[in-house]
């Protein structure tokens, strides 16, 4: 796990300085439903645009992968939406 | 000293086996549900693409079921609830004086207004400051006989306490203004329970307001029909420790010259007493648990394979040509601590 961290330490930099961006959005924003909703489906978006990027880069990009992102990114969302809608 | 070939002999023992009865091995199979695969260089089962889809469609049938239920079944689902005027009117002049806004008077006809607002709301199914017939706010304060200066309305529901309400007030700056607005000098609250698009909940309505005669401000004995709690928070007894709390609020002030109140009406009001009462809502279904479960369920089973994942693959040396795991289980993790902790329940306007 550590090599992969290394290996990819940039990728997962940039992914922690995101993910800590988005706990202090949702923080602030946590009684504003519209403003989260909208948050999280950025999040999520993002989620696959730095996944597929990262593969991109390092010349591992394929369909399984990208859909693996796009399901993933959509479970991510779908999570979220399901308890913001009430 | 290692036998090659008495190892090689029991292997080929073993695969013989197997052959001959492959149910002993077959009954096995289930492990690749959850850990990855070796030989096909890929995740656990339960976590391909197929699997992450049908965990998609799912929580969007949970989630569509619940929208159907309460057209079937109205007020089985519902938001839960423990809300107190006393509270409200506790955190409310928290908030004031944490502003340095002199505290609000519980005011009887201010209530009295809060609580024909809400039962209008729910009667007639609407959620906003202007009903569908154009009545405004300023109409039921002043159906009341509560002659103003300045009025405003904060309105709220699907909450389930009262600093939640007084928070979400506060973090909105519309909301706020009212909340602390050095306007008035008097408040109302309405706390009323009820069926809202087939979901039990409670709608809370705060009714600011500054009488056009100072002689009209709500005394001690204004308030002769609260109970114990809302009596001493209404005499301006402040809370003991400070709220860090915030809330929202929607400035609509208003000058009014209509007639002064009504003091017979005041007491038929106080007698009922009905919008004193603390508002305890209870679902059959708490509509807030049960999305917060089925979310948390999927989010924690999910993340739960991928640190499998994580640690089988590292033991094993299994490398797999899948997406990032690590960046799949930190997201996810955020994804539970969002749902479980910061996540309320509860609309302000």
């Amino acid at each position: 796990m550590m090599e992969n961290i290394k290996e990819n330490r940039v990728e997962y930099f940039i992914l922690l300085v995101a993910i800590a961006t988005f706990m202090v959005l949702i923080y602030k924003f946590r009684f504003n439903k519209g403003m989260l909703i909208f948050l999280s489906g950025v999040g999520s978006a993002s989620y696959i645009v730095w996944g597929v990027i990262h593969h991109l880069i390092r010349g591992k990009l394929t369909k399984n992968i990208v859909y693996e992102y796009v399901l993933f990114g959509l479970l991510v969302f779908l999570l979220f939406f399901s308890v913001l809608s009430f | 000293m290692f036998d090659h070939n008495k190892s090689r002999d029991e292997n080929s023992n073993v695969i013989k086996y197997w052959r001959k009865h492959p149910k002993s091995i077959e009954k096995y199979q289930f492990v690749y549900h959850f850990l990855p695969r070796e030989d096909k260089k890929k995740r656990a089962d339960l976590l391909d693409n197929k699997a992450i889809l049908i965990y998609c469609v799912l929580i969007v049938f949970v989630s569509v079921v619940f929208r159907f239920v309460p057209k079937f079944a109205p007020g089985v689902l519902g938001y839960a609830s423990n809300i107190t005027i006393s509270d409200l009117l506790k955190y409310t002049n928290q908030k004031r004086k944490e502003n340095g806004v002199p505290p609000l008077k519980l005011n009887a006809e201010l209530s009295a207004a809060a609580e024909k607002k809400a039962q209008d709301m729910f009667k007639d199914g609407y959620w906003a400051h202007v009903a569908p017939d154009g009545t405004e706010p300023w109409d039921f304060i002043l159906d009341e006989g509560y002659d103003y200066i300045y009025a405003g309305e904060n309105l709220a529901k699907n909450f389930s306490n009262s600093k939640e309400v007084v928070e979400a007030w506060f973090k909105s700056p519309s909301h706020k203004s009212n909340l602390i607005g050095a306007n008035y000098d008097e408040v109302g609250f309405a706390v009323v329970n009820g069926v809202m698009d087939g979901y039990e909940t409670t709608l809370v309505v705060q009714m600011f307001g500054r009488p056009r005669q100072p002689s009209m401000l709500a005394t001690v004995g204004d308030e002769k029909g609260l109970p114990g709690e809302n009596k001493a928070s209404a005499e301006g007894i402040e809370p003991a420790s400070e709220s860090l709390g915030e809330s929202v609020s929607s400035p609509e002030q208003e000058n009014s010259q209509e007639t002064p109140s009504s003091e017979v009406g005041k007491e038929e009001y106080l007698a009922e007493g009905s919008y004193l009462v603390q508002s305890n809502a209870n679902p059959a279904i708490d509509i807030t648990t049960a999305t917060k479960t089925v979310s948390l369920a999927f989010g924690i089973f999910v993340s739960v394979l991928l640190a499998l994942d994580i640690i089988y693959s590292r033991k094993k040396g299994i490398r797999k040509f899948t997406g990032l795991t690590l960046a799949h289980f930190m997201v996810l993790v955020v994804v539970i601590i969002s749902i479980w902790l910061v996540f309320k329940p509860g609309l302000v306007i």
